[in-house]
C-alpha cells in the first residue's frame, strides 16, 4: 500500500518576528481529504502557521508546499487551491451578504451565472439565503461567522484553512459550522482547523498536531495521541479538607494535579484501580465525590508541557 | 487588473452607502464655500462688513460734528448708537461716562467721542477721542479705517475749520478776515461765482473737497465719496481674467475644495487600518490579490473621489458665484485629476507612515492645515513672508491652486498648464513611491 502524496507538506518551517521564533522547525504532512486539527494555546504559533500556508508571510526557513508547488507569497496556483477563514470577521459589514460574496467570488475570477450559482449555493449552505440582501452588520455573531466561512468556499478550494473560526460563536451557530465543515470534508475537502478548544479538535479532526511555543509536540490520530499517556483513566474529585489525606497518599501512586479546586489523579502504570477504590473506602469518602473518565487531549497537553491548554 | 477594478467598485459602493462620508465630502465643503463666500462678499453688490456697533457721543455744537454723526449713521458698516436706554425704557443721549461700563458689558467694542473742542486751535487737525476694546484685530482695523475715511470724505470741512482756527491764532481775526476775503475775491474773479457765498464757505472750512468727493461717490465701494480717488487718477490695465467675474471665487472654491479633498482622501487611505483590523487583508491576500492591487485600487478610488468632489464643488462655484468654467471644462477636469492624484498620494503617505489610525488622523490634520495655510488655500501666497513663500512651492496645495487659477482665471492653454501638471505629477510619483516603499516595510499588510 502506498502513502498518498500529501496535499500540504511542511518541512522544518521556521518563522521569526525579530527575536521571537514563532515557528521553530515545524514539519508535518497533510493528506488530501484529511480534517487536520492544529491544537494549542494562544500564542503557540497556530495563526502564524496558517498565515504561512495562506502565503501571507514569507518563511524564514524550511519548505512549505501545496500539491507539490512551493507556497510563496503571491503564488497564483497555491492561492487558487486554498481558502482562508480568518480569525476575524473579514467581511465588509456595511454591504449585504450577497454583495460580499459577489466581491470575493469576483476576486477569484468568477463571473456571470457561475458566480450567481456559487453565491446562491453558499448562502443556502450556511442558511443565510433569506438574509442575502441584509447588511452584514445587522447579523448576529454566529451568522457573520457562517458567512465568513462561506466567503472562503466560493471558488471551491482544495484546502480550507480555518483559523479559530468559532471564536465568540453561540452554540447553535457553532454546531451549524461544525456540521457544514464535516459535510465538506466528507465531500473530499481537505481542512486544517486551528483551535485552542480541545473539544472542537476532538469532535472534528481525524488527525491532530499539538503545538506550543512554535513546535509540534505531538502528531497523530486521537487514539495515537492518547496512547502516549502513561494511564488509561483519570479520576477527578474535589480538593477539600475531606479529601486532602487521600490526595496526599495518591501522590505516591501516580500523578496528581489540582486545577480549579479539583484533584486530577492519573494512576501509575502498575497501580490497579481496585487499590484506589479500597483507599477511598478507608478514608470513608462517598463514591459520589469521584468521577472517572478517559483521558483527554488536555491531559496530554498537560503531560507534554506541564501547563493546561487554556493558559 | 481584475482585482483592482473589483476593489475599486467595492470602495465606491461602500462610499455611496455611507451618508456621513457623502456629507463630509460634498455638502460640508459646499456649505463652507457658501459661508465664506458670504463673509468675503464674493460677487456681492454689497461688499464689506455690516452692523458693527459703534457708540457716538457728540459733545460739540459744531454743525459739522452733527453731520459727522449723520455720515457715520449712513455707513452700513456701522450700527451707530447715540442713545442710552434707562431701565424704565426711556432714552437719553449717551454720555462719555456711560461708555466704559457699557463696553465692559459687551454692548459695543468701539466708541467715538466728538469733544466740544473738535476743531483744534493749538495746531492743525481735528480732536476726536475713541474708546476701544479691540477683541478682534481685523474688526478694530476696519472700524479705525472707516472712521477716518468717513471723517475726511464726508465731513472735510472740519479739517478746513481747523485750518481757519490755526490761521486765526497766527494772523489774528482781522487779518484772517482780510485773507479770506482776498481769496474769495480771487476765486470769483477768475472762476466766477458769488464772492460773498464763496467767502462764507471758506470761513466755514468748506474748501470744496466734500463736493469733489460726493461727485465721485458712486464709484466708492463703501458708498462714501472717495476724495483721493478723485484727486489721484490711476489707469488700471488687467492682464489676466479681464471680463471674468470673480478671482476671489476661484480662490475660495479651489482652496476649500483642495482642503476637503485632502481630508477626504486621507480618511479613505487611513481606512486601510480598518480593513487590516477586520482581517480583510488576510482574506484578500490569500486570494489572487496582491498588495499592489490593494494600493492601486485605493489610489484610483482616491482619484475618482477627488475628481467627483472637485468637479461638483466647481460647478457649485459656478452656480453660486459665477465662476466661469465654460470653454475650460476639459482643462479643469484635467487639473482636477492631477490635483486629486497628488492629494491621494499624500493620503497614502499618511497611512503608510502612521503606526495607528489615531496617529494618522492627528498627523494628517496637522500637515493638511499647514499645507493649506502656506500653499495658498486660505489666502494668497503673496501675503506671506518670503521664507514661507519658498516653502509654498513644495506643497501640492500650491500647485493645485496654481492649476485652478491658470485654468479659471488666466484662461491658460494646455501648453501653458504643462509645467504645473508636471510638478503635480512629480509630487504624486515621489510621494507614492515613498508610500509604497513604506507600505512594504510596514506592518499594515501583516
Amino acid at each position: 500500500m502506498t502513502t498518498p502524496t500529501p496535499l500540504l507538506s511542511a518541512a522544518g518551517v521556521v518563522k521569526r518576528f525579530g527575536s521571537l521564533t514563532a515557528l521553530d522547525g515545524v514539519s508535518l504532512d497533510i493528506a488530501p481529504g484529511e480534517f487536520f486539527g492544529l491544537l494549542g494555546p494562544n500564542g503557540a504559533g497556530k495563526s502564524t502557521f496558517m498565515s504561512l500556508v495562506a502565503g501571507l508571510r514569507r518563511l524564514d526557513g524550511g519548505t512549505l508546499t501545496i500539491d507539490g508547488a512551493g507556497v510563496a507569497a503571491g503564488s497564483a496556483k497555491a492561492r487558487q487551491a486554498l481558502g482562508l477563514v480568518p480569525q476575524h470577521i473579514a467581511l465588509y459589514t456595511d454591504l449585504s451578504a450577497e454583495r460580499n460574496l459577489r466581491i470575493f467570488g469576483q476576486l477569484y475570477g468568477l463571473r456571470g451565472s457561475e458566480l450567481r450559482d456559487r453565491v446562491d449555493h453558499a448562502l443556502n449552505a450556511v442558511q443565510l439565503a433569506d438574509r442575502r440582501e441584509d447588511m452584514v452588520k445587522t447579523f448576529s455573531g454566529g451568522m457573520q461567522r457562517r458567512l465568513n466561512l462561506a466567503a472562503a468556499l466560493l471558488h471551491r478550494p482544495r484546502l480550507l484553512l480555518c483559523d479559530e473560526p468559532t471564536v465568540g460563536v453561540d452554540p447553535q451557530s457553532r454546531n451549524a459550522i461544525f456540521d457544514y465543515l464535516q459535510e465538506l470534508n466528507r465531500a473530499g475537502l481537505t481542512i486544517i482547523y486551528s483551535t485552542h478548544y480541545m473539544e472542537e479538535a476532538t469532535r472534528l479532526c481525524s488527525r491532530i498536531g499539538i503545538i506550543d511555543h512554535g513546535k509540534i509536540l505531538a502528531l497523530g490520530t486521537i487514539d495515537e495521541l492518547l496512547a502516549r499517556l502513561p494511564f488509561e483513566e483519570e479520576v477527578r474529585f474535589p480538593a477539600t479538607a475531606e479529601t486532602a489525606a487521600l490526595a496526599r497518599e495518591l501522590g505516591e501512586q501516580g500523578a496528581t494535579e489540582t486545577i480549579d479546586g479539583v484533584h486530577r489523579f492519573r494512576p501509575g502504570p502498575r497501580y490497579p484501580m481496585s487499590s484506589f477504590y479500597l483507599l477511598t473506602e478507608r478514608h470513608a469518602l462517598p463514591p459520589r465525590l469521584f468521577t472517572s473518565q478517559r483521558p483527554t487531549l488536555e491531559a496530554l497537553f498537560l503531560q507534554l508541557t506541564g501547563r493546561v491548554l487554556r493558559e | 487588473m481584475n482585482a483592482i477594478l473589483v476593489l475599486l467598485r467595492k470602495d465606491i459602493t461602500l462610499f455611496l452607502k455611507d451618508r456621513a462620508s457623502i456629507s463630509i465630502t460634498f455638502f460640508v465643503p459646499f456649505a463652507l464655500i457658501y459661508l465664506f463666500g458670504q463673509i468675503y462678499h464674493v460677487n456681492s453688490s454689497d461688499p464689506g462688513p455690516a452692523g458693527i456697533p459703534v457708540a457716538v457721543v457728540n459733545q460739540s455744537d459744531n454743525p459739522a460734528a452733527a453731520r459727522l454723526v449723520e455720515a457715520l449713521k449712513q455707513e452700513k458698516t456701522f450700527k451707530v448708537l447715540t442713545k442710552f436706554v434707562n431701565p424704565d425704557k426711556t432714552e437719553r443721549p449717551l454720555e462719555e461716562g456711560d461708555l466704559r461700563p457699557l463696553m465692559r458689558a459687551d454692548e459695543f467694542h468701539f466708541a467715538l467721542v466728538i469733544p466740544a473742542d473738535v476743531v483744534r486751535t493749538d495746531g492743525i487737525g481735528i480732536h476726536l477721542k475713541t474708546y476701544s476694546n479691540p477683541r478682534n484685530a481685523v474688526e478694530a482695523e476696519t472700524v479705525d479705517g472707516l472712521l477716518q475715511k468717513t471723517l475726511f470724505s464726508r465731513v472735510p470741512e472740519l479739517l478746513g475749520q481747523s485750518l481757519q482756527a490755526r490761521a486765526r491764532s497766527f494772523l489774528g481775526d482781522q487779518r484772517l478776515q482780510g485773507f479770506d476775503a482776498s481769496i474769495a475775491s480771487a476765486i470769483a474773479d477768475n472762476f466766477g461765482g458769488d464772492e460773498q457765498r464763496i467767502r462764507e464757505h471758506i470761513v466755514a472750512g468748506d474748501l470744496g473737497l466734500g463736493r469733489i468727493g460726493r461727485e465721485g461717490g458712486a464709484a466708492s465701494p463703501t458708498g462714501t465719496g472717495d476724495v483721493l480717488s478723485r484727486i489721484v487718477k490711476i489707469d488700471n490695465v488687467q492682464v489676466a481674467g479681464a471680463g471674468l467675474k470673480s478671482p476671489m471665487a476661484t480662490l475660495l472654491v479651489g482652496g476649500w475644495a483642495v482642503q476637503f479633498l485632502l481630508f477626504a482622501v486621507t480618511a479613505s487611505a487611513t481606512g486601510l487600518f480598518r480593513e487590516k483590523e477586520h482581517g480583510i487583508f488576510q482574506r484578500l491576500l490569500s486570494a489572487p490579490v496582491t498588495r499592489g492591487d490593494i494600493l492601486w485600487s485605493k489610489f484610483l478610488y482616491g482619484i475618482c473621489l477627488g475628481l467627483a468632489q472637485l468637479v461638483i464643488l466647481f460647478l457649485a462655484g459656478h452656480v453660486l458665484y459665477g465662476i466661469e468654467i465654460g470653454g475650460q471644462i476639459g482643462l479643469l477636469v484635467l487639473v482636477c485629476v492631477f490635483a486629486a492624484a497628488a492629494c491621494t498620494s499624500f493620503g497614502m503617505l499618511i497611512a503608510a507612515v502612521s503606526p495607528t489610525p489615531e496617529s494618522a488622523r492627528g498627523l494628517s490634520t496637522f500637515v493638511i492645515l499647514l499645507m493649506c495655510a502656506i500653499g495658498g488655500a486660505w489666502f494668497p501666497v503673496s501675503f506671506m513672508p518670503d521664507f514661507i513663500q519658498r516653502f509654498s512651492k513644495l506643497t501640492l496645495v500650491y500647485w493645485s491652486m496654481e492649476g485652478f487659477s491658470q485654468v479659471l482665471w488666466a484662461r491658460a492653454t494646455l501648453a501653458e498648464l504643462l509645467p504645473t501638471l508636471g510638478w503635480l505629477s512629480l509630487m504624486t510619483g515621489a510621494v507614492m513611491g515613498v508610500s509604497v516603499w513604506r507600505f512594504n516595510r510596514g506592518r499594515i499588510f501583516d
